[in-house]
């Protein structure tokens, strides 16, 4: 990549940035929300995790070898599912074996494809493309991963009653849970459409504007985002998927029976 | 105690059935305890008692909705757990207390089993259609109609239509006639006695209200704390109580379920 054009940012220059986010806490402090503390905790940390991130880059841009790569990619994955735990407080039964499947075929499958098939560049596994790629792909199907799972729970809960009159008429499992699953899948999927839809107009995405600034030429940039925006859709619908498909069944018994959480 | 003497064949059996839950302390209570009793075919069998006596938990046993944590349930002499739940629930058919109406009209809430089964989907002057409103006292024209602008009342008696439009075998009910008034009770209650003789229907029916019970029910089953204090024929549980819990039962002014 040519990165000659982009200024590089002296300490200097960063100070003056975080100049904003002490006008931030100062804003913060004159109409006494009590976050200040927060405020600046948060900076601190986004400073050091981001540092932290670009010394391990650095070092694992420069490894040869597939392995610690993938590594890296199953941690990412394995903050993700700990993200999720943390973000939904009622639990689908058998809810980490649930996630994590689906999360790695969803994403891992999408990812592969994409470096493969689509992007094409060797070795495939070039920690420079992917890991940035993985980390959009696992990042947006996380969300689209908690919104399905989240609300195929709420749905379960809301809809006992449409659920055992169902299975008293005679349907199964799957049959009574028809349109919790349906309601769950369709709630996984308005964030990523939503986005699609208003893509270039109301927002920049980031990876394209990164681009750009680092003196890629706009119109490669966009494709770029193009190709990743499928991907990351593909790969939340999967994982989405995968997740209804599993995860409905564990709210029966093996005789149809509703027995929830 | 007595029991019904009879020819009709005895169509569901429970047998020393115990139902354990956890309560939300974690301890474990029993909901149903040392419960045994037959109802047979052609015979109404009303379950009474004051609420939170296990008896919903008591008819949900016997489609299989709910397991027990140990005892048999027998349909025609056969353990239910060697049939298939689905099958099971076509010959044994149950109206909760609360009606749930699918979106669209009656005639498609009418139309759910057979989705659910797979089959042909009866039309709107099918023999079915006009049989299983007939019985539940709605008139044709209802068909049409939103299923969920429907009163409670009405939503009720389509609950029951869509219950018997399969022909089960057993009708399970859970208080059939609550959100009724005295005259569609009334009704509902002959017309109920009427299929059960004819067709030899086997109903097991929960419920709070004692002028129903007494008026259509062969059997009675009184259930308080999770136990079967007394059965036998209904004319002589409700005018000849045994047990002191019965004849408070019995004294109290008829509370309405909410």
């Amino acid at each position: 990549m040519e990165s000659q054009t982009l200024e590089n940012l002296e300490l200097v220059d960063l100070a003056l940035a975080y100049g904003l986010v002490l006008l931030a806490v100062a804003l913060a402090r004159l109409k006494r929300i009590g976050q200040e503390g927060q405020m600046l905790w948060a900076s601190v940390r986004m400073v050091f995790q981001l540092l932290a991130v670009g010394y391990l880059l650095h070092f694992v841009f420069a490894v040869k070898n597939p392995l610690p790569v993938i590594a890296i990619l199953f941690v990412m994955g394995a903050f993700a599912l700990q993200v999720m735990g943390g973000r939904i407080r009622r639990k689908m039964p058998h809810f980490y074996r649930v996630m994590g499947t689906s999360l790695f075929i969803g994403c891992g499958g999408v990812t592969f494809l994409f470096c493969t098939v689509v992007v094409r560049y060797s070795p495939w596994w070039d920690p420079r493309y992917l890991i940035p790629l993985a980390g959009m792909i696992i990042g947006n199907s996380m969300n689209g991963a908690s919104l399905a799972a989240e609300r195929l729970g709420a749905e379960m809960r809301e809809r006992k009653d449409e659920i055992e009159t169902a299975l008293c008429l005679g349907a199964s499992g799957r049959q009574a849970s028809e349109t919790a699953v349906q309601t769950a899948f369709r709630a996984a999927l308005v964030p990523t459409v939503n986005t699609m839809a208003a893509m270039g107009i109301v927002s920049l995405p980031g990876m394209m504007t990164g681009q750009i600034l680092s003196g890629t030429e706009p119109m490669v940039a966009v494709r770029y985002q193009i190709a990743i925006m499928c991907a990351i859709t593909g790969a939340v619908a999967i994982t989405a998927f995968l997740i209804l498909l599993q995860g409905y069944r564990h709210y029966f018994s093996k005789a149809h029976q509703f027995v929830g959480e | 105690m007595a029991f019904v003497k009879g020819k009709d064949p005895v169509t569901v059996r429970l047998e020393k059935i115990r139902v354990v839950r956890k309560n939300r302390e974690g301890v474990e209570v029993d909901l149903l305890r040392d419960i045994s009793f037959s109802a047979r075919s052609g015979q109404i069998t009303a379950v009474i008692g004051p609420s939170g006596g296990g008896k919903s938990t008591l008819i949900r046993l016997i489609n299989r909705l709910t397991e027990p944590s140990s005892g048999t349930v027998f349909l025609e002499g056969k353990e239910i757990v060697r049939l298939d739940p689905l099958q099971l629930r076509r010959t044994v058919a149950l109206v909760p207390q609360k009606p749930f109406m699918f979106e669209g009209s009656v005639l498609d809430n009418l139309q759910r089993p057979f989705v659910y089964r797979q089959e042909p989907l009866p039309a709107i002057d099918s023999e079915e259609v006009r049989r299983s409103l007939a019985l539940a006292r709605l008139d044709l024209d209802m068909a049409q109609r939103d299923a969920r602008s429907l009163s409670v009342g009405e939503q009720q008696r389509v609950s029951l239509a869509r219950a018997l439009i399969t022909s089960p075998r057993v009708l399970l009910l859970d208080e059939p006639t609550s959100a009724l008034d005295r005259r569609t009770a009334d009704a509902l209650a002959a017309t109920l006695q009427e299929i059960c003789r004819s067709q030899k229907l086997t109903v097991i029916m929960v419920t709070h209200d004692l002028r129903l019970a007494g008026r259509v029910a062969d059997y009675c089953l009184y259930l308080e704390g999770g136990c079967i204090l007394e059965q036998g024929s209904a004319e002589e549980l409700l005018t000849r109580p045994g047990s002191q819990q019965l004849q408070r039962f019995l004294a109290e002014p008829s509370e309405e379920e909410a």
